[in-house]
């Protein structure tokens, strides 16, 4: 996977910044995607490229259930989102759908990920190249049966050993 | 070994272990409009039928407008969201509460005065503020739309088992009527934050705990998601017991249920909890939120704070609040009493209860709104219309040009019509103030339903103990 950053300085990025309520009534999942992020950032779907990563701080994706906000962000190209620590429906959302990837980083490597870093990430090693800075950071591993979901491609493609 | 009572839900959910996870069987399965359905879609698609019909319930409730029920719905994607449920409902068999049903209302108000909720289950639902349900021993969490279909297909959910945390809140209230469990609730997400809660299943304890109704408690454990748990619950005593009897679907051999909640459904003597937090009820006075999640939180006494020193040195905190502030709209400094505001929401899946309305009703006393203010009081539930109506709430607040609506999650989440215009700033009796909650650019501050129902005849904050 690889792919530029767009990176918000946050910690608590709600699902209802990720996903106005007012949009819970579409149904397509690419008219959801036309309004990713626009509670704080009205330009990202103008400006989102598919391959995308976002970057953010603490507790990502806190509050509603909805999973019209993995959806929003994955329909609109962002592959994986790269954060301090994820809200628990968020992101078991973002897995059993097969929307994205919720990678946990660490500080070292949230302060040194730039806005518009290319990165490159290889989840076999835990491993994110940043290739404009040439550095090296890890992420933390996914546990066993969340690897297993996410290279099943969802919840209802698993099926336990 | 002694156990706590969620270990225990738990243990006896168990279906099996698979790679390292729980399969865990749920007993109640609560559904909306929402997100239900893609999860439907899915069924279908895979010719799947619904496990349990008769374990799940639907009700419409987040975009359903709270004006005149006899009118059409204007709003065409609402109507057509509404109608896939009737549809899906139908098809697979699912007991539906709809529009016109005396037992429609948020699913966190109905699934408890229908007794669906019961002590010792395991209840999901596609909603964050399925915690609600903790109030009566229950585990109850959020899920997402992929495990609404899990669950629909299966009725079991694979979990992690959470760790365990008791919440102490120990000692008496100092005024029953002004400090309410919003206020207490509130106290304790300022403290531990927002994600303070995450990976745990809270259990509330001590006396102040066992003091609260039913309907009290019910606030309480609705906000263990604000705090970031995956749910939170309460030991089930006399007083739950005494709340579920004879309702719709409370089952038959209720009495000998009872027996032996009494004896299983508590947390032992000399059980271990994962972490420990304490609080004493004499220390909490009412509360407002200043700022956009709802740990910025202050006293009803206090100033909206400075970043700095509400971070305290820490600098994303300090970042956060200085965003916050400038998305309010408010000084560092000002006293929360001067701020005024524009519209006042009582209501939501925290406090649209009964007793929520009669606390707010006693606040009135015969006095009007604030002519620059507009109220809306949106009852949780039909059965709650149905009872202020038939003890003359509904006047009250009328008298008062508070508007008294249609039971639905109204102006909580901004997906209905009940918005905030954007700059409008709102005292809500809701869970979230997150930016735009309400609506674009609308600002909410978070309060009780007596505080809400204070401030709506002021026009700005008051201490309401000084009302009481």
């Amino acid at each position: 996977m690889a792919g530029k950053v767009i990176k918000y300085e946050r910690d608590n990025i709600d699902t209802d910044v990720i996903l106005p309520g007012t949009y819970l009534k579409l149904h397509d999942y690419d008219e959801i995607a036309k309004h990713a992020t626009e509670g704080i950032d009205p330009n990202f779907h103008a400006r989102v490229k598919k391959g995308d990563f976002i970057v953010a701080g603490k507790n990502f994706g806190c509050g509603s259930s909805r999973e019209h906000a993995p959806i929003a962000l994955s329909h609109c190209g962002i592959t994986a989102v790269l954060a301090l620590s994820f809200a628990r429906i968020f992101y078991r959302n973002a897995v059993d759908g097969a929307f994205l990837l919720p990678i946990e980083i660490d500080e070292t490597a949230y302060k040194k990920i730039s806005e518009n870093d290319q990165l490159e990430i290889n989840t076999q090693k835990n491993e994110i190249k940043n290739l404009t800075k040439n550095e090296v950071y890890s992420m933390k591993p996914f546990s066993d049966i969340i690897s297993k979901i996410i290279a099943a491609g969802g919840l209802f493609k698993y099926k336990p050993d | 070994m002694p156990q706590t009572l969620f270990e225990k839900v738990w243990n006896s959910h168990k279906v099996t272990e698979i790679d390292g996870r729980t399969l865990i069987y749920i007993d109640r399965h609560l559904v909306h409009e929402v997100t239900s359905p893609q999860a439907f879609d899915g069924l279908r698609l895979n010719k799947r039928k619904v496990r349990r019909p008769d374990l799940t319930f639907a009700t419409m409730d987040h975009n359903v407008p709270t004006n005149n029920r006899s009118l059409p719905i204007v709003d065409q994607i609402s109507a057509i969201q509404i109608k896939t449920l009737e549809t899906n409902c139908k098809e697979f068999g699912i007991e539906l509460f709809d529009l016109h049903s005396p037992y429609q209302g948020i699913v966190h108000v109905i699934g408890p005065e229908l007794g669906i909720t019961l002590p010792g289950t395991t209840i999901v639902c596609g909603d964050s503020h399925t915690s609600t349900h903790g109030a009566f021993g229950a585990f109850a969490l959020g899920i997402g739309t992929s495990d609404v279909e899990h669950v629909l297909a299966t009725q079991c959910l694979v979990m992690d088992k959470p760790k365990t945390f008791e919440i102490r809140v120990d000692g008496k209230r100092k005024h029953r009527h002004a400090i309410t469990a919003k206020d207490i609730i509130l106290s304790i997400i300022k403290r531990i934050g927002t994600a303070g809660g995450t990976g745990t299943v809270i259990e509330y304890r001590g006396e102040a705990i066992s003091d609260l109704s039913m309907d009290e408690r019910m606030t309480i454990c609705n906000m263990s998601i604000e705090a970031g748990a995956r749910a939170g619950l309460i030991a089930p005593d006399a007083k739950t017991f005494d709340y579920l009897k004879g309702r719709k679907y409370t089952p038959k051999n209720y009495d000998e249920l009872v027996d032996f909640w009494k004896t299983d459904m508590v947390t032992d003597n000399g059980a271990k909890f994962d972490k420990v937090f304490t609080i004493n009820a004499s220390d909490i006075v009412p509360q407002v939120s200043w700022g956009t999640n709802p740990a910025m939180t202050s006293d009803v006494t206090d100033t909206v704070p400075h970043p700095s020193e509400y971070a305290n040195g820490n600098k994303s905190e300090e970042d956060a609040a200085k965003k916050a502030l400038e998305y309010m709209d408010l000084k560092p400094g000002t006293q929360i009493t001067d701020i005024k505001i524009d519209r006042v929401f009582i209501g939501s899946c925290t406090n649209a209860r009964l007793q929520d309305l009669i606390e707010a009703a006693d606040v009135i006393h015969g006095r009007k709104a604030s002519p620059n203010v507009r109220v809306m009081v949106v009852p949780g539930s039909q059965q709650v219309k149905k009872q202020a109506e038939e003890i003359g709430l509904d006047k009250i607040f009328q008298d008062a040009n508070f508007e008294w609506r249609e039971s639905g999650c109204s102006m909580c989440l901004g997906m209905n019509p009940d918005i905030l215009s954007r700059g409008e700033r709102c005292a809500s009796t809701s869970n979230r103030n997150f930016e735009g909650r309400q609506g674009t650019g609308g600002r909410t501050h978070l309060v009780s339903p007596v505080m809400a129902a204070a401030a709506a005849i002021a026009g700005h904050f008051v201490d309401v103990r000084e009302w009481l």
